[in-house]
């Protein structure tokens, strides 16, 4: 009975971040327009400017390598935007609200966290489509896998925005702090450069290793580019999904943390 | 009568600012129980801890016997609070606000529609149920916060200032329901800051400066803790001097003032006291004219209690 009253909240949950990207809609349309433009304008203009086949790979180009990338500097993009969204709801005491709701902190956690992630998800699923589409589309296992792996993916990122947000209690310091995230953490991985071509510089090859948005996107395009990619991966398929799974169930239990042990209302800066 | 909350040496601090200084205090099962204070008294600080939004930095709340320190969950599960600035995003509308409430706090989806119309419709909200937040006014805003009470119906109700910046109609409307409330067995605690409230809706309160508990009791043993609270005065016809003899008679009257034709008695227990003193001067032959009994105010009894002076505002 209990768990199925904590499964309810937590649906609950998940629809509140649902209805918060509903009253977003124009938002994500011009979110969507713009993606239309850079993977058809400026995507095929790099790829023209980037000689990639023969050098990297045989059998793929940029533009490809390149889709995937951009679809997931936009999935981590939306997802760190959450955190803007938490602390807008902090300062107009929605936190406090939920604090002082009948549902356990830790089913709080989870529900916002995958509403939020669910939320950025769906929010980039039209862009999903559009990369498909360019792609010419993929075996149905690497859609649905890909898929799968976006949603765990942006839970994760929004457990980060949820502990984070949770723990500094500030404004100012929440947009400094993802403002940096959003625009270094994409930049340290194999979103627009493949780990060859990073092998050459140490620190920033290391860093993309260990960047989880690295394991996500390469596992990616191994999955719809298997043959290509399992030797330019910045690891075995295997090990970048438990990277993937380790990081969102990781980013989760800290939000957990962050809410049963530390966070109670006021204080906002 | 059962306890609903007790408190224990209950402190909380925010870095050096102590909020409120180790209070211990019970409240009783199925009474109103007010929490009176000025602006940053505590009140809210103590309101938050009970509804576990704050954490005491020492000390414990109790819930109907569960710890909001290590039985939080627990504790939620009674709770239901209506919060002195309404909670919602400007782009939310009452009716779906209201809706996700019902359904976090229990209710099937068709009972969610019914008992929220319902709702609503009480409390005048249900013409404003598609406009967003920020188009309400502040009296709207307010009853939004309590509709998410009386849709809760917890087991120990909230209310944070439940009256403020509302109107005269709607304040009285809001204490009708303050009282079904408890009528229909929840435990409610009112913080106010307006001491007319807290006399014609609480059973019990307490008044709460700078922290610390000051006083704690029915409206009634407060007021009569002010000696010489009650003033009687009467209008006669007579002689002065019999008057005072008469006076001088009585226990209970801590000072008077006789003028021509005009008595003003100081003391507790005001309302026992005058029938005597009108006794003893009509066996005088004192003709009374005019009689009146004032009690003091909670507004005397908060300045008795705290030491507290006008222009003290926090």
């Amino acid at each position: 009975m209990s768990l199925l009253r904590d499964l309810e909240a937590l649906l609950l949950l998940v629809r509140w971040d649902l209805a918060r990207m509903w009253h977003r809609k124009i938002f994500v349309a011009m979110r969507v327009v713009w993606f239309a433009v850079q993977v058809s304008v400026f995507g095929l203009a790099l790829s023209a400017m980037v000689r990639f086949r023969g050098v990297v790979t045989q059998g793929l180009d940029y533009y490809h390598f390149y889709l995937l990338g951009v679809y997931t500097s936009m999935l981590f993009s939306i997802s760190v935007s959450n955190a803007y969204e938490v602390a807008e709801e902090f300062e107009e005491g929605i936190i406090e609200y939920h604090l002082s709701l009948p549902i356990k902190r830790r089913v709080l956690t989870i529900g916002r966290s995958i509403g939020g992630g669910l939320a950025a998800f769906l929010f980039t699923l039209p862009m999903y489509a559009m990369v498909l589409a360019l792609m010419g589309g993929g075996p149905p296992l690497a859609v649905a896998a890909s898929l799968g792996a976006a949603l765990t993916f942006s839970v994760g990122v929004v457990g980060l925005a949820l502990s984070v947000v949770l723990s500094v209690k500030s404004g100012d310091a929440t947009d400094i702090l993802f403002g940096l995230i959003d625009a270094v953490i994409v930049r340290l991985s194999t979103v627009f450069y493949p780990s060859v071509v990073l092998a050459r510089y140490a620190p920033y090859y290391y860093a993309a290793l260990a960047n989880p948005i690295s394991h996500f996107v390469d596992f990616v395009r191994t999955l719809f580019f298997f043959e290509e990619y399992r030797v330019l991966a910045v690891a075995d398929p295997l090990l970048m999904l438990s990277y993937l799974l380790g990081f969102a169930a990781g980013l989760v239990s800290a939000a957990i943390y962050v809410v049963e042990r530390k966070l109670e209302g006021g204080g906002w800066r | 009568m059962g306890v609903a909350i007790k408190a224990v040496n209950f402190t909380k601090r925010f870095g050096s600012t102590v909020a409120v200084d180790g209070l211990n205090l019970e409240v009783y099962e199925g009474e109103i129980f007010g929490l009176l204070g000025p602006n940053g008294s505590g009140k809210s600080t103590t309101l938050l801890t009970i509804a576990t939004v704050y954490r005491p930095t020492s000390g414990d709340i109790y819930v109907f016997g569960h710890s909001v320190t290590r039985e939080g969950d627990t504790v939620r599960k009674y709770v239901g609070i209506a919060f002195q600035e309404p909670k919602a995003m400007w782009v939310d509308t009452p009716h779906e606000l209201l809706l996700w409430h019902a359904r976090v706090v229990g209710y099937s989806s068709s009972e969610a529609k019914a008992v929220v119309k319902e709702v609503m419709e009480r409390l005048g909200l249900w013409e404003h149920r598609r406009k967003q937040f920020y188009q309400l006014s502040g009296g709207t805003r307010k009853k939004l916060e309590i509709a998410k009470v009386m849709i809760q119906r917890p087991k120990l109700a909230i209310f944070d200032e439940p009256t403020a910046q509302v109107d005269v109609i709607t304040k009285h409307a809001l204490w009708d329901v303050v009282r079904e409330m408890r009528d229909s067995g929840s435990t409610v605690i009112v913080a106010t800051n307006d001491m007319f409230e807290a006399e014609k809706i609480c059973e019990r309160v307490a008044i709460l400066y700078k922290g610390k508990l000051r006083a704690l009791g029915t409206v009634r043993e407060l007021k009569d803790q002010i000696p010489g609270g009650d003033v009687v005065e009467i209008v006669f016809e007579g002689p002065r001097v019999v008057v005072e003899r008469a006076l001088e008679k009585l226990g209970g009257v801590s000072r008077y003032v006789v003028d021509d034709g005009r008595l003003v008695a100081y003391m507790n227990k005001g309302e026992e006291v005058a029938a005597e003193i009108v006794n003893l001067l009509s066996a005088s032959g004192v003709r009374i004219k005019r009689i009146m009994v004032q009690e003091p105010t909670l507004d005397d009894v908060f300045f008795y209690f705290t030491g507290a002076r006008l222009g003290e505002g926090q």
